[in-house]
């Protein structure tokens, strides 16, 4: 079977690791011919953060266009743009999360990425929320549930953990603190105002961005020292506000380290409050301090969370079984029919005219912001208001105006 | 403690046994009415044996990856035909789908796909097969999070959905319970009591039978927070120990101290010819306490 998934770039990140991760496992244990398609060229000298891709073609676009697949596999709401112009039997779309909600609600990006999901295409999905949600969305196409597994070399859980007794609380937030819905910022100031013994470590590619007093930072820390610290850590904190399947928390499980979250999509996969973690409510940063300091302060509890936590990874499968189901959901796929375009058309075009009213709103908004903008450069143009701008901007104006402020108590 | 014995044998534990019994049981209407009976990973037909239906007429293939079972299972099932196959490879997957393929087909998979190195082959061939009617079941060792050595691959609620998204539409789904709790019976319904109740009077309890199944989510959370809080409790202890031996050094020190500047006034007092300060018995010091080693 010859399969290509395509990929925008292959830089190191949690989305293409698990394509990388499938592809590999699938060319070297189920005897799959697998590309991995670069829809953008000038991303092809740039993919780094992998070894070695032994067994895998990467090839570009204009490659791909040249060969016939058996299945060929979008696997970011961007690559769809390009499924369709690679030949192949049958098209299948792996869906990581419900990647719309990505950007904010008047973002032109929100409501294509949302219509991706109208294709005509099987689905293979990560995560039961996904899968539950997809399946209301297009009852007409089958989708196929592929959990990420986890590098169990890597992630090599201990037989038993030590308590933390009474040393700090070990406290480890991961993120892109300038990633609006990664709610990374937040996590650091309420690990920050932990007043019980703690040390807060972060680890993020933008230091620079987080705005809170921790005790470490760590940047670009490969998989096997992300290992290492989740290892030397009591309790991951994570107040995302999107997620897909929710690997971090895991990983951490793996090193026997529990969890404070938001009740986030992909948390029920293996998240059970008061069982192996904490939930917290959203926005709830003092709330979210308050379970922390519960924490510090509870070393019976944080050590049965711990060991509850190390016991759900014990049952959470490997790589090799995960990549088994993306080989038979692959399989059956190919040996399918594609699903039907017309429904598919009529889904596109509701939710297309769902956008197009959402966009029609939002435009209306900025009409009106706009409107009210132009009446008030009006009143700032006056003559006398525009002097008195003016004025306000020089050293006698700057004087005037705060010995008023001052006369007037403001 | 887990024996992790995969082999059914008539030595096997009950309440083991008596699992595999009930999933054969299971699927004895079914089997009733086939031509061919497959029973894949059989094993050594033990409890297929015991699920034959009475009076069947059809043929009975049994298949294995371990010849020696085989040939045991053989002699459980007079007149059955073996098949050696590994199950995980796609040739010997081929060769039984081309024989299990139509109508009147019934395929029994127990306990087969947490074992195999591979569960594309066979889970492909099984899906695909078609008029046949297929019987599988697979553990839910995510939930206990038992790492069974002989399991190659790890199933619970998430791995089993994983695998109904593949299987064919109008696929039933039933749960295995283990029944584990006390019930009160009147006559004790022929099984061996663990206690015995007695009543009398106007108020005495009428002769009712009464279940109470143990809530296994329960039972766990009770045996893993009983694990981890002696191992807890045990470093604690520990610490509190450590913390001890630091006060009593700390304390021994301040008797030594003490000990010296008594001395030393005691020197001083002699030379000024005055009573010695201090050796009365209530101003003696008390004993030391103990350091942990000693105790």
């Amino acid at each position: 079977m010859k399969v290509a998934f395509l990929v925008n770039d292959l830089q190191l990140s949690g989305g293409i690791g698990v394509v990388v991760r499938h592809a590999r496992g699938l060319a070297t244990h189920h005897d799959v011919d697998v590309s991995l398609v670069l829809v953008r060229d000038w991303d092809l000298p740039h993919w780094s953060g992998y070894d070695d891709l032994p067994h895998l073609h990467v090839i570009s676009l204009e490659e791909a266009r040249d060969q016939r697949f058996d299945v060929a596999v979008a696997t970011w709401w961007e690559t769809t743009f390009s499924l369709f112009t690679v030949p192949a039997k049958r098209y299948a779309y792996f869906v990581q999360s419900l990647e719309d909600r990505f950007y904010e609600h008047d973002q032109a990006e929100r409501v294509v990425a949302g219509l991706t999901l109208d294709l005509p295409v099987a689905f293979i999905t990560e995560a039961r929320w996904i899968q539950r949600t997809l399946a209301e969305l297009r009852p007409d196409s089958a989708c196929h549930l592929v959990r990420n597994g986890i590098d169990k070399d890597v992630f090599a859980s201990p037989d038993s953990l030590e308590p933390n007794v009474a040393d700090p609380l070990r406290i480890l937030i991961e993120g892109d603190p300038t990633v609006w819905f990664k709610g990374v910022k937040d996590a650091a100031l309420a690990a920050a105002a932990v007043s019980e013994p703690r040390r807060v470590t972060v680890v993020t590619g933008q230091p620079e961005a987080l705005g809170a007093d921790v005790d470490h930072v760590v940047t670009h820390v490969p998989h096997r020292e992300m290992a290492a610290l989740y290892a030397d850590t009591d309790v991951v904190l994570k107040l995302s506000r999107v997620e897909g399947m929710f690997g971090p928390p895991l990983e951490g499980f793996h090193m026997g380290a529990t969890c404070v979250t938001t009740e986030v999509t992909g948390n029920d996969e293996y998240i059970e409050h008061g069982r192996n973690a904490l939930l917290v409510d959203w926005d709830d940063r003092t709330g979210t301090t308050r379970q922390l300091e519960l924490l510090a302060r509870d070393r019976r509890l944080l050590h049965e969370l711990r060991c509850n936590a190390l016991a759900t990874a014990h049952g959470w499968p490997g790589w090799d079984q995960s990549t088994q189901f993306m080989a038979l959901a692959l399989r059956r796929i190919a040996a399918s029919r594609q699903p039907d375009a017309t429904r598919a058309a009529a889904a596109m075009m509701a939710d297309l005219r769902g956008g197009m009213e959402q966009y029609s709103v939002h435009l209306q908004e900025r009409l009106e912001f706009a409107r009210e903008a132009a009446k008030l450069e009006k009143v700032k143009s006056l003559p006398g208001v525009a002097q008195a701008n003016r004025a306000r901007q020089t050293r006698f104006g700057r004087l005037a105006e705060r010995l008023m402020r001052r006369l007037m108590g403001r | 403690m887990p024996t992790w014995q995969e082999r059914i044998t008539r030595d096997t534990e009950p309440a083991i046994r008596v699992e595999h019994d009930l999933r054969y049981r299971y699927a004895q209407p079914a089997i009733a009415g086939a031509k061919l009976w497959c029973d894949l990973g059989c094993g050594n037909g033990v409890a297929a044996a015991a699920a034959v239906p009475e009076g069947f007429g059809g043929e009975i293939l049994l298949v294995d990856v371990d010849a020696g079972a085989l040939a045991l299972a053989a002699q459980e099932l007079e007149g059955a035909r073996t098949q050696h196959a590994n199950l995980s490879d796609p040739g010997d997957v081929a060769k039984l789908a081309a024989e299990l393929a139509g109508k009147g087909t019934v395929v029994t998979c127990f306990e087969v796909i947490e074992h195999l190195e591979t569960f594309v082959p066979l889970v492909e061939m099984l899906e695909s097969l078609k008029g046949a009617t297929v019987v599988m079941s697979v553990p839910n060792d995510a939930f206990w999070a038992t790492e069974n050595p002989h399991h190659r691959t790890m199933w619970g609620e998430g791995a089993f959905a994983e695998l109904q998204s593949l299987l064919p539409e109008g696929h039933t789904v039933v749960s295995q319970l283990q029944l584990n709790g006390s019930a009160i019976a009147e006559d004790g319904d022929g099984r061996v009591p663990t206690h015995f109740l007695a009543s009398w009077g106007g108020d005495a309890p009428p002769a009712v039978r009464d279940v109470v199944a143990t809530d296994l989510d329960e039972q766990r959370d009770w045996v893993r927070r009983r694990e981890a809080d002696l191992s807890f409790y045990r470093v604690a202890y520990e610490q509190v120990l450590k913390e001890k031996d630091e006060l009593t050094k700390l304390v021994r020190e301040h008797f030594a101290r003490f000990d010296e500047w008594r001395s030393y006034i005691h020197e001083l007092e002699r030379r000024l010819g005055l009573p010695l300060s201090g050796v009365s018995a209530d101003e003696s010091p008390r004993e030391l306490p103990a350091a942990s080693d000693d105790a």
